[in-house]
């Protein structure tokens, strides 16, 4: 076993210093000695995107970074995202938008999301969907993703949102056929 | 009763038919889920596993010195430690019996050999590399049909002798079963007389539901209190309560199984494999909590694949098209080990529900299952037991009988479709579907899609010799089988597929629910809510329900098959239904009226003839507390094992338009119109997502997901490298629609949903790539329409040369 | 995974030289790039190792060869090996013809060289759909050693074939050098691209 090192990082706004071996990823050591257990592990490959961190102004998959290259870094994960006891736009937009199921992948989906926003706070839906295509998502089929971006980008840009999903349906709005 | 309140109180209500926003979500958006590998408990340790590189060895010897020398290994554990304990077999659900950890011999790559605990998981994984296993290396086989032959290589030398399986006779030592159903000698003579009859093979490649969180648990066992605590990815927490009592002898009731968050199940996380029971022996021999979480390609390669299915499906009819007969033979691949997860009665699932939405009058079904040296499995992704199978088979050989009689695919369906009048429909196979009207749904998606304009255009684009792209139109027109099952029919280790709901009301009127059932994504805490809402009064928002804890839930089979809103959800209403006739008594005697005036009315019983005599279930439920008519018991609460009287049978007609390029097999998918009845709809916004996410999986089949083997064995494309899941890239954008037709037997009419998007849609993608190369005589193309296959289909007809 | 390599080298010695040493199997597996001999159990039955090192992987095969025929009529030699990594995660076996023939002329030879190798477990799994180019760049690296063994022990041999210079002697047991390996199996996969095939 190779000696530990202290590595030390700003964690959402927070000085944080962790002892790891080198080999030690950051995934790892955000969930485990952290207790950020926002990012989740799907893969091993980098395939999956489920443990995306931002990482010094950019989208980084948390599994493929060693915890001692995070030195002096600027790390925001999912835990970050709300301010002042208010959720971030993304979070709104997912939940208003129904564009998480099982949860596994939001984390990572909401946090490279977020860089998405920042560099391009008005993307056309094609472009959100090349965006987040390094995000992979078992449940929703990203349809809802992607309008739930679209709600998070009209509303930091100040404009009017609301869910597709209206909780009744409009009264005078034609019936489907019932067929019993 | 005016309009006006009734909306408002609806609105609070957030009962059936509510676009509710699901409770779910406020701790998943925050990362606040608890998934399994979240769970941390004081003195926790680490397992890893060493797996056997080859399908089929003896092992001369294991050495583990090296790896218990390593600094914070703590033990290794291999059949010779389970067995005093006799853990190192374990039942299948399927009735065989697999290996825990390999016994003397290994029959998948990547079977389970070794188990190393250690103090960290870095610490195991260095463990797990420094234990040396010697094996010797022997012939495979990975070809079910081959598998058969005379002298093919020995899967399982454990069942030397056994001419018994749990499903009768075994005729060779590879050969699992043989289930045959629906009448053979009526089924050949409609055979012999037709005027038409057709045949096709067709291949189900091996898959994997592949959820984004793998397999995993944390065993913890308190040697002092004698209280084992299991948290698991289990899609049923109740079974492997019962399974981990028979295998461990420790009693029922001092075993807490939890299923925490689950991040996606699709069928992955029903079986109970080697991984969990190592961590549950280990913690039961050290006292010390063990955590044993999968990688992405253990997780592909070991805990269970889907389908595997070779089929043969031949089709009768007159000139005209009217089906008089389906005959069907299919070889299954179970794998080294059978733990296909049906109903212990049916080693091929519902895969009888192949005659589809046809009024077929003769059908005969015959399936072998059969050992090869491949891991176990036979899971249902996202589908009721072997259902996907079974409609892929029906709908394209409805397409290859249309393409022999030249007939247009969506014609001869609307001639063969059962008719609404005809419900309940006794099917050859034996099943009775509970309700359907299929032409209205056909019609209403040919109507949208402008379907006369399509098969206009593509005329035209088959004219041109220029065109580039080729289209290709895909029809499916599918019925489901879910809510498994009535107990007389569905079993799972002799318990009866039941389930249940418990529900608690509070003095302040608020309530906890918890059901049998458990949720991977599919928002039954909002759901469930939302039928206890309707049908006892209580808004949605106050009903906590809670799912997966073995202590607190009541008994039930879990979550697969669509099995909850069927079976689950019925529990749930009829218990919120008992809330309600309780209430009622409660409220007559307050009110001092007969129980019979009263009028329930969404959240109150009303005085019939008095409006302004009412009493709300806030204030029913405080009475229940402290003023209860003499005679009845105090408090409300209720508790419903609901075992249903048959199944429910979703269905929908879906259309796939698509482009594909002839030079590089690139295909685009324009357009895909998705109409599926699920009876009574409960959230509109949860079904909409389900459907998303069941289309979404049904391309992934369709176009890219497949486990290939080589010829020793080795499992080809066992990491995310190679095994195809889309990105929001490929994905296409989905339409979807509905009709609604209430199932006559379910409580609320509800039927289920998130199975039949995939179900139906795999069959319309290969529908609609055959249809673009069916002018030049294709009749089927096998999975996965990769672009390289579909390139050599184009090559293979010279329509790759400019 | 089971493939099947069928490869002709030119060989600068004679062919006496060259069987001579095809004969000597500790000789013949020094040449081998990875390979080391580590102990000879009788006449036809041998252990040894090759290692393999792949970035931070480090792969250790131990295994038995066993020279199940010579032919000096034919001057072919037919040797089995069977390996598996230290780990037991990978496993190799091969079955190896290799024969020499006459050349052009009576300095030079061919070595001719047929193998059936068969892979299992990771090395299979996630390795193989570059197991052919792979196996290609050894085999070519172990005729440049081949030959430059002929060559020195065959001293007096006349000069090489335009354009190819002699190889130094083989480090015997070094490693298998990843990058070199891998920069050769990307050009070649390069090359099979674009039609044009490198002369063996």
């Amino acid at each position: 076993m190779a000696k530990k090192t202290v590595v030390s990082f700003r964690l959402n706004g927070v000085e944080t210093d962790v002892m790891v071996e080198p080999r030690e990823l950051l995934i790892h050591a955000l969930r485990e000695q952290c207790v950020h257990t926002g990012p989740h592990i799907g893969c091993d490959t980098s395939h999956c995107g489920a443990c995306t961190v931002d990482f010094n102004g950019k989208s980084v998959k948390s599994c493929t970074v060693l915890t001692v290259q995070a030195e002096g870094a600027e790390i925001i994960t999912i835990e970050g995202m709300a301010q002042g006891g208010e959720l971030h736009a993304l979070q709104e937009g997912f939940m208003q938008e129904h564009a998480l199921q099982c949860g596994f992948c939001t984390p990572g989906m909401i946090t490279r999301a977020y860089r998405l926003l920042k560099e391009n706070p008005s993307p056309t839906d094609e472009e959100v969907r090349y965006w987040m295509a390094g995000n992979l998502c078992r449940c929703t089929g990203y349809q809802n993703i992607v309008k739930a971006v679209q709600y998070a980008a009209r509303k930091l840009r100040g404009e009017a949102v609301e869910t597709s999903h209206p909780l009744l349906e409009e009264a005078g709005k034609p019936s489907e056929p019932v067929t019993a | 009763m005016g309009l006006e309140p009734n909306l408002e109180r609806l609105t609070q209500l957030e009962g059936i038919g509510c676009a509710r926003k699901r409770r779910e979500d406020p701790r998943f958006i925050q990362g606040r889920g608890t998934y399994v590998d979240d769970v941390k408990m004081p003195g926790m340790c680490f397992g890893a596993m060493v797996r056997s590189p080859y399908a089929s060895a003896r092992i001369r010897k294991i050495d583990a010195s090296r790896a218990l020398a390593l600094p914070g290994v703590i033990a290794v554990i291999t059949a010779e430690e389970l067995k005093p304990f006799k853990l190192h077999w374990m039942p299948t659900l399927a009735g065989d019996v697999q290996a825990v950890l390999a016994d003397g011999r290994v029959s998948f790559q990547n079977q389970e050999v070794a188990f190393v605990i250690a103090e960290n998981r870095y610490i195991a994984a260095d463990g797990a590399d420094l234990v040396e296993v010697e094996y010797e290396e022997l012939p495979a086989v990975v070809d079910p049909r081959k598998a058969l032959e005379p002298d093919a290589p020995v899967v399982r030398e454990d069942l030397a002798g056994k001419t018994d399986g749990a499903h009768g006779a075994r005729r060779h030592h590879n050969h699992i079963f043989t289930w045959e159903v629906g009448d053979k000698d009526k089924t050949a003579r409609a055979f012999e007389q037709a005027e038409v009859t057709v045949t096709q093979d067709m291949l189900y490649p091996r898959v994997h539901p592949c959820p984004l969180e793998t397999c995993g648990c944390v065993a913890s066992f308190d040697k002092v209190k004698g209280d084992l605590t299991v948290y698991i990815t289990s899609q049923a927490p109740h079974v492997v309560r019962t399974v981990v009592g028979l295998l461990s002898s420790v009693p029922e009731s001092k075993i807490r199984i939890i299923s925490p968050d689950i991040g996606g199940g699709f069928g992955n996380k029903v079986g109970v494999y080697p991984g969990y029971v190592c961590a549950i022996a280990s913690s039961i021999v050290l006292g010390r909590p063990v955590k044993w979480i999968e990688s992405r390609s253990e997780n592909l390669t070991t805990t269970a694949f889907a389908r595997d299915y070779w089929m043969t499906g031949e089709l009768a009819a007159t000139r005209d098209g009217v089906i008089k007969a389906l005959r069907v033979k299919v070889v299954a691949d179970h794998g080294a080990f059978d733990a296909c997860a049906d109903p212990s009665k049916w080693p091929a699932g519902m895969f009888h529900v192949c005659t589809g939405s046809y009024a077929i009058p003769n059908a005969f079904v015959s399936v072998d299952g059969v050992y090869t040296n491949k891991f176990p499995g036979g899971v249902a992704y996202r589908c009721s037991f072997r259902v996907t199978e079974a409609v892929y088979l029906i709908e394209r050989m409805i397409d290859v009988l249309a393409q022999k009689l030249g007939m247009d695919k969506a014609e001869i369906r609307l001639r063969n479709f059962i008719r609404k009048e005809q419900f309940p429909y006794q099917t050859p196979l034996g099943l009775e579907y509970d309700s359907g009207n299929y032409e209205t749904a056909l019609r209403k998606v040919m109507d949208a899609v402008d379907y006369a304009g399509l098969r206009a255009e593509q005329a035209a684009r088959r004219a041109d010799p220029g065109a580039e792209w080729l289209m290709g139109i895909g029809v499916t027109t599918f019925t489901e089988i879910v809510g498994a099952g009535p107990s007389k029919m569905c079993d799972i280790l002799g318990v009866g597929m039941f389930d249940s709901c418990e529900i608690r009301v509070h003095p302040d009127g608020s309530a906890i629910a918890r059901m049998g059932t458990i949720t991977q994504g599919q928002g039954h805490q909002t759901t469930y809510a939302q039928i206890i809402a309707s049908e006892a009064g209580i808004p949605a928002s106050v009903i906590q329900v809670e799912e997966g804890d073995t202590a607190t839930a009541p008994y039930g089979l879990g979550t697969y098959g669509s099995r909850s809103t069927p079976v689950g959800g019925a529990a749930t209403a009829r218990c919120a239904r008992k809330i309600r006739e309780k209430a009622r008594l409660i409220a007559a005697h307050l009110l001092e009226v007969s129980p019979d005036d009263l009028e329930f009315d969404l959240d109150r019983f009303v005085v019939k003839g008095a409006p302004g005599q009412a009493k709300t279930m806030k204030e029913i439920a405080w009475a229940a507390y402290n003023n209860v008519p003499s005679g009845l018991e105090m408090g409300l609460e209720a508790v419903d094992y609901y075992d249903p009287p048959n199944f429910t049978f979703p269905f929908g007609a879906y259309l796939c338009v698509l482009d594909i390029n002839r030079y590089t097999g690139e295909t685009k998918v324009r357009r895909f119109y998705a109409l599926d009845d699920c009876g009574t709809r409960i959230n509109p916004m949860i079904i909409e997502g389900q459907i998303h996410g069941g289309l979404t999986e049904g391309f992934a089949v369709a176009m890219g997901q497949q486990l290939p083997y080589d010829e020793q064995g080795n499992v080809l494309g066992g990491t995310l490298l190679d095994y195809f899941v889309p990105t929001a890239v490929e994905t296409p954008v989905w339409e979807t629609d509905y009709t609604v037709t209430p199932s006559p037997h379910h409580p609320i009419g509800a039927k289920g949903v998130a199975e039949s998007p995939h179900v139906g849609s795999i069959p319309c993608f290969s529908s609609a790539v055959t249809d673009a190369f069916a002018h030049l005589g294709v009749t089927h193309m096998d999975m996965p329409h990769n672009a390289y296959r579909i390139w050599r289909q184009s090559h293979a007809l010279g329509l790759d040369r400019r | 995974m089971k493939f099947s390599v069928e490869k002709t080298f030119p060989m600068p010695g004679s062919s006496e030289a060259a069987w001579a040493l095809l004969q000597n199997v500790e000789d013949v597996a020094g040449c081998m790039p990875g390979a080391t001999i580590t102990e000879r159990v009788d006449d036809s039955h041998y252990k040894g190792t090759v290692s393999v090192k792949l970035g931070p992987a480090s792969l250790v095969f131990k295994g038995d060869i066993e020279v199940a025929g010579i032919d000096a009529a034919t001057r072919t030699l037919h040797l089995v090996g069977k390996g598996a990594d230290a780990t037991g995660t990978s496993g190799a076996s091969m079955d190896l013809l290799a024969s020499v023939q006459s050349g052009d002329s009576p300095a030079s030879c061919q070595l001719v060289g047929k193998s059936d190798v068969s892979v299992s477990g990771k090395a299979a799994t996630f390795g193989g759909r570059m197991m052919g180019s792979v196996t290609e760049q050894i085999l070519q690296q172990f005729a440049r050693n081949f030959a430059a063994e002929v060559a020195r022990q065959a001293p007096a041999a006349p000069a090489q074939e335009a354009g190819e210079k002699p190889a130094p002697p083989p480090a015997k047991g070094r490693e298998l050098n990843a990058f070199a390996l891998f920069w050769a199996v990307v050009r070649d996969w390069f090359r099979h691209l674009f039609g044009r095939r490198g002369s063996a």
